[in-house]
């Protein structure tokens, strides 16, 4: 009798599970059609990405039932999981495809580099706070990323070892683009940077290095917000 | 009862002034923590808790006047008590509450814990309150001179605590401040025999016991502060901290502190190698200013060729410069490197150079020290005044924090740097081929560096500059712009050599005579030129369109209306929703509404606590039509003197330029002469309404001169020593804030003797009316500007005169 209701309990909560479960992609699915596609985002396999990767599982335990909301959530230490728009159109403007090696600046909780891991052959991401490079690498191990390798440091001198990148992502904005980035870029590819403070991203910066090696940089809004006067 | 003769025996007044020179000098601390744990703009609603408690212990009380009746000493040292101890005790709870600013937008509860935060800080202020109404009901013939002791008491605890935030962290200052009124309210109860002495005794060694055994509680500092997120690299350490009135500075030392002013344009790290090792200044936990490994050897400090501001030192030799911001001494060093004969290093804060001489001597080179470097301690706007120099380069540093300034938290702050007479000031101390180079982060949406570029134009003007065009050039990275403002045109040689660095550095040109659409946005490419397109709108003739169909308020900011920071525009907010969404809308400007969620909440809250209860609770009591006049009478009163003290505390602290001093002297002076005031309409035996008409005329009288008189007498004496300026404006305050002491207590003291039961109206309606002052004096000076803030003033306090005489044809005394 004992083992029968203890069988019923577990179906219990294997169906609360598997439902929470197909809760979260239905969710995830209804986001990414609402606030990413719906926003402008048309790169294929970003969306294929953003569709694939659980955002949930990147977010603070306890704040799950928001992992779906289009906004920036804090995962301690002064950090923040990026609102899932932004990481989509980074990742979009990244313009990096199949066989190309990524660097990521401040890993966070793992979630660009999950999504980037779903696009690229290798994702190489760097993060200083301790705390957050080993939640980051437990994180990628037991979602099975394997193709992203977190490294605890200092990200201003970029990963010699593996450079030249085809993208780089740099997550917090200094005062200044570290030169050492810029030298780790291939000819031809792009880093992006948000920029803003925290909690509040509020443009994107493309750098650019041009095949003779020269730099340009672009400023994108992440929000509609071209014509600056007039139309009132 | 004991409110006659025994209670003269009592040292009532010098308890009151002890309760109240404690309490402000507990708001200021607030204000200091507020600043630390969170951004400053929390110091208006540090006001607004402090007017909430105040109004509601003087209303609940007022509203307990029977039961109190008779009672009155019995309750006085024990409300003395807590008071001492909800100094620490709030201050220790309020550390423990998970407040968290940037949280509010995302997580709900954060509003339940803002919530609490108000109400459990308003205990101290609501428990003086008590003390104080307890004084009234004691002495209910003392009216004035009750007040007066207030007033003296507050205006020595400004001064006091100024004092002692140069000596002590602002932590420790709940404990130290609750000392002397433990001692007081032990001896009132231990001499009165209260029959609780002993439980209250017991209870302030426990705490005290308490406290001690657990340390003094440091503040809480969000996360989200750059010290915060410093902190968590992994050699981070403080290795030193200094305080003063102004800041707590800490200084960190770490290998990732990397700060420039502004993006580095191709600065060639592989050939020049790592910026030198940095040490950072956090003050309060967000501005952050860097001190460099500095051996003596300028080539270390290449990358410094490498910002925007380095351009100033293209176009002018060997110069004399003057740096406004010296902070660490990262554009000392600059000018040095560009061969600078000389620099005067202004540093507004005085703890910077003695932390920098004690902790980081060696390290720094011994910077200010060095022959060539004349440092200062000053406000820059007060030092050029009172200053004779001339100088071929004044540059104004970065003085904010990148983070800081892009989310908008300095718009409601004066900044008397960036106003169009600062700018005329600037330009009077340049040698004739002297410039004036300023930087400024850049925001998204563009905005400062626009407004900036305006007020350059327009100051070139005032000084009789017909193509200021020919005299500005403005070039910006991605996050910063450097606007150069020479006193000759352009020369074409300067013209090309501001070409080849912007070039050589992959800077955009935003302005230089002759610029072509063709040059501008090439490295850091907007959608579309904007600074360009400001630039050529602003120097063109339809200025004035473009300035009200732009997005943000880019006008110039003045002396009138020193709010640089606030770009908020009514008349645009539904394009900015429509463009942007509710969601990113409080990133933009958050400071500006952050004002705004004060007044709604001041207002909510005072009508809840304060006037809510009035009207249930007095709703029988026959007041033979008065209490209109009441409500009108002390409304004017309490809105026209927060608009007056606020707007002249502004000029006088512009004038004496050591905001220091100013602060602690010009609030002190208001407060002290308002008291003298009061007591002397105390001693006043003829009619009160008489007397304040008298007052509201000298009140008006004063504002009149000074609106018009104020200006060419601080120009005129600006280069008087400070003990000069000091002695000159305490003159000047003292009978405006004299004739400002007597409406309160003499409207009181005629509602006490005519209408007692209206008492508690007095009181609550000024309660409300300082609350919704004080934020709408804010509100009215960002948009109209002071002098229409000085003219309301003495609008409202000409219309509560004929209140007070219809007060007085109300009907005979009532008692």
């Amino acid at each position: 009798m004992q083992r029968i209701s203890l069988l019923f309990a577990v179906a219990i909560i294997t169906g609360a599970v598997s439902s929470l479960a197909a809760d979260y992609t239905a969710r995830r699915e209804a986001m990414v059609e609402a606030t990413i596609e719906g926003r402008g985002i048309t790169d294929a396999a970003t969306l294929r990405a953003m569709k694939a990767v659980e955002r949930h599982e990147f977010v603070t335990p306890g704040m799950e039932a928001q992992a779906y909301a289009d906004r920036p959530l804090s995962i301690g230490y002064g950090q923040t999981i990026s609102q899932p728009y932004i990481v989509a159109a980074m990742t979009e403007m990244l313009q990096v495809g199949e066989g190309d090696v990524v660097l990521e600046i401040g890993a966070g909780s793992g979630y660009q580099a999950a999504v980037l891991a779903e696009i690229v052959k290798h994702v190489y991401t760097i993060e200083i706070v301790p705390q957050l490079a080993t939640l980051s690498t437990e994180r990628m191990e037991r979602l099975g990323y394997d193709n992203v390798t977190v490294k605890e440091g200092d990200g201003y001198f970029g990963w010699e070892d593996h450079a030249p990148f085809d993208g780089i992502i740099v997550t917090a904005a200094a005062t200044h683009i570290p030169p050492p980035l810029v030298e780790q870029l291939k000819p031809g590819a792009r880093m992006v940077i948000p920029v803003g403070p925290p909690m509040q991203v509020q443009h994107l910066m493309i750098v650019e290095k041009r095949e003779d090696g020269t730099v340009s940089q672009r400023s994108v809004m992440p929000v509609r917000f071209v014509p600056l006067t007039g139309e009132r | 009862m004991p409110t006659g003769r025994k209670s003269r025996q009592w040292p009532l007044l010098p308890a009151i002034f002890l309760n109240s020179a404690t309490v402000i000098a507990y708001q200021i601390v607030w204000m200091r923590i507020w600043s630390i744990a969170q951004w400053h703009h929390f110091a208006y609603l540090v006001i607004s808790i402090a007017m909430l408690g105040l109004g509601a212990g003087g209303t609940l009380l007022t509203l307990l006047r029977e039961r109190v009746r008779g009672h009155e000493r019995r309750w006085f040292g024990p409300a003395l008590l807590l008071l001492a101890l909800s100094l620490p005790g709030c201050y220790v709870g309020a550390q423990l509450i998970p407040f968290e600013t940037f949280h509010l937008v995302t997580q709900g509860d954060q509003w339940g814990w803002l919530l609490l935060l108000y109400t459990w800080l308003a205990i101290p202020f609501f428990l003086s309150s008590v003390c104080t109404t307890l004084a009234f009901f004691l002495r209910p013939r003392q009216v004035g001179r009750v007040y007066f002791a207030d007033l003296f008491g507050s205006g020595v605890g400004a001064a006091l605590v100024v004092g002692m935030l140069f000596w002590f962290p602002a932590a420790w200052l709940p404990y130290l401040l609750s000392l002397p009124l433990w001692v007081l309210a032990g001896w009132f109860m231990w001499t009165d025999g209260h029959r609780l002495r002993w439980v209250f005794g017991a209870t302030a060694l426990g705490v005290a016991l308490f406290g001690l055994h657990l340390g003094l509680t440091p503040v809480r500092v969000s996360d989200y502060k750059p010290l915060s997120y410093t902190m968590q690299f992994p050699d981070a350490r403080i290795t030193d901290r200094a305080q003063s009135p102004l800041s707590e500075i800490n200084v960190v030392r770490s290998a990732q502190i990397r700060e420039t002013p502004g993006q580095l344009g191709n600065y060639p790290f592989s050939e020049a190698g790592p910026l030198p090792e940095q040490a950072a200044l956090f003050f309060d936990a967000s501005s952050l200013s860097v001190v460099n490994r500095f051996d003596g050897d300028l080539t270390a400090l290449r990358y410094l060729d490498y910002v925007t501001p380095a351009l100033a030192y293209r176009v002018v030799d060997a110069p004399q410069v003057l740096v406004i911001g010296a902070g660490g001494g990262t554009d000392v060093l600059m000018a040095l490197y560009h061969g600078a004969e000389q620099v005067t290093a202004v540093e507004v804060d005085p703890s910077v150079f003695p932390l920098i001489d004690r902790s980081l001597a060696d390290f720094s080179g011994r910077l200010y020290e060095r022959p060539d470097v004349r440092p200062v301690v000053a406000e820059g706007r007060g030092f050029l005044q009172a200053d004779r120099g001339q100088y071929d380069v004044i540059h104004i540093a970065l003085l904010d924090a990148f983070n800081a300034a892009a989310a908008g938290v300095y718009a409601l702050s004066e900044s008397y740097l960036y106003t169009r007479e600062a700018v005329e000031l600037y330009w009077r101390h340049l040698e004739p081929d002297g410039v004036l180079a300023i930087t400024r982060w850049l925001k998204t949406p563009p905005r400062d560096a626009i407004r900036m570029f305006a007020t350059l134009v327009e100051a070139a003007e005032a000084q009789g500059i017909d193509a200021p065009g020919e005299h500005i050039a403005f070039i910006r990275s991605w996050n910063s712009g450097t606007l150069l403002l020479s006193r000759s045109p352009w020369t074409p040689d300067q013209i090309d050599s501001i070409r080849e660095f912007s070039q050589a550095r992959g800077f955009d040109l935003a302005w230089l005579p002759g610029l072509e659409p063709d040059e501008v946005n090439r490295f850091m490419v907007l959608d579309e030129p904007v600074y360009f397109d400001a630039a050529r709108a602003i120097l063109g003739p339809h200025r004035a369109a473009f300035y009200d169909e732009y997005l943000f308020n880019v006008r110039p900011a003045t002396d009138d209306r020193p709010h640089f920071f606030q770009f908020f525009k009514w008349d645009t907010l539904g394009v900015l929703r429509r463009e942007m969404g509710w969601e990113w809308l409080p990133f933009v400007e958050w400071g500006y509404l952050a004002l705004l969620g004060v007044i709604v909440q001041g207002a909510v809250a005072s009508v809840l606590l304060i006037l809510l209860p009035l009207i249930t609770l007095t709703r029988r009591v026959e007041t033979r039509g008065a209490r209109r006049w009441v409500v009108a009478y002390f409304t004017a009163l309490g809105l026209g003197f927060m608009f007056l003290e606020i707007a002249f505390i502004q000029k006088f602290m512009l004038f004496l330029a050591y905001p220091l001093y100013a602060v602690a002297v010009v609030l002190t002076a208001f407060l002290v002469f308002s008291g003298a005031g009061s007591y002397a309409a105390d001693r006043w035996r003829g009619d009160r309404a008489r007397l304040v008409a008298y007052a509201v005329t000298g009140i008006v009288v004063l504002t009149v001169i000074y609106v018009f008189g104020l200006p060419p007498l601080f120009a005129a004496t600006a280069g008087w020593p400070d003990a000069a300026r000091i002695v000159l404006s305490l003159c000047l305050i003292a009978p405006l804030a004299f004739f400002m002491g007597m409406p309160f207590p003499s409207g009181l003291q005629r509602v006490s003797d005519r209408y007692p039961a209206m008492v508690p109206w007095a009181w609550g309606i000024n309660g409300f009316s300082s609350v919704m002052g004080a934020s709408l004096a804010t509100f009215t000076a960002i948009h109209l500007g002071f002098r229409v803030l000085v003219w309301t003033a003495a609008v409202i306090y000409m219309l509560a005169v004929p209140a007070l005489f219809r007060l007085g044809k109300g009907g005979a005394d009532a008692h």
